[in-house]
């Protein structure tokens, strides 16, 4: 019995001990690893903007592999310093690196819906701050033939993890046409809520990309 | 267990401080670098990705 009780505490302590590593694995760890993708995805970036005839090449998201860098996205609400990289896809292997557009929904500036989705609270909390948007505040989104900027149309809304309705053409209207050039962004409350944080926006503005910038 | 696993390193009290601080280190690298990674793909502890 006494050994019995030994065992049983030491594999206690054991799994104890794996958890709370794990925690800060996914605190730290992942920060740390989606900071150092950031780098590297950014330094991909600026050379591929470098390179003119990439703009010719770039016509859609069927020309983007998985996981390929392809547009900056900045807040200024949430600072001046805040901007991430956005790569195509948006499985949990991408967004280890930060923002990922998802699959299937329009490119930035087109007629539709641009979706990215995000951690809330791993891989350096790229949106931790979503739910604070509000209507009016602006999402700038900058590719190698533009800065697309988005104005905030809807308050944050809570829908279930598996409703897929905000990334539909027309946000919450699923087999609607397309009239406008919108912007969804989506991040998961934790999980055990089963939720997700949505914003949505539309395009009011598009500017010329700053050279070299 | 780590009492077993104590008796069953080699040497003196030194020896086997050195050998268990090596073991730790190994293991604790092997759940940083490969074990963590892998599982925090798999489990939904912060599930925003779709697909």
């Amino acid at each position: 019995m006494r050994l019995l009780l030994r065992i049983s505490g030491e594999v206690l302590i054991t799994l104890g001990v794996l958890i709370l590593g794990f925690g800060a694995y996914l605190y730290w760890g992942t920060a740390l690893g989606e900071r150092s993708a950031q780098h590297a995805l950014d330094q991909e970036l600026r050379s591929e903007w470098a390179d003119p005839d990439q703009l010719a090449a770039l016509t859609g998201p069927g020309d983007l592999g998985l996981g390929q860098p392809f547009a900056m996205l900045r807040i200024p609400q949430f600072g001046p310093g805040w901007q991430f990289v956005i790569v195509q896809g948006a499985s949990a292997r991408q967004l280890a690196s930060g923002p990922g557009h998802v699959p299937g929904t329009a490119m930035p500036g087109q007629l539709g819906n641009f979706a990215i989705a995000a951690h809330r609270v791993t891989a350096g909390d790229p949106f931790w701050h979503l739910p604070s948007l509000r209507v009016g505040s602006m999402i700038d989104v900058e590719t190698i033939s533009g800065v697309y900027q988005y104005q905030v149309t809807r308050a944050p809304r809570w829908v279930a993890q598996g409703d897929s309705a905000a990334l539909a053409s027309v946000p919450y209207y699923p087999g609607e046409p397309a009239r406008q050039r919108m912007i969804t962004l989506l991040t998961s409350d934790p999980f055990w809520t089963g939720t997700r944080v949505v914003v949505t926006g539309v395009l009011v503005r598009t500017l010329p990309r700053q050279q070299g910038g | 267990m780590y009492g077993w696993l104590w008796h069953r390193l080699p040497g003196g009290t030194g020896a086997r401080l050195a050998a268990l601080a090596v073991l730790v280190l190994a293991v604790g690298l092997l759940l940083w670098y490969v074990v963590y990674p892998w599982a925090s793909l798999h489990l939904p502890a912060d599930p925003a990705w779709l697909g």
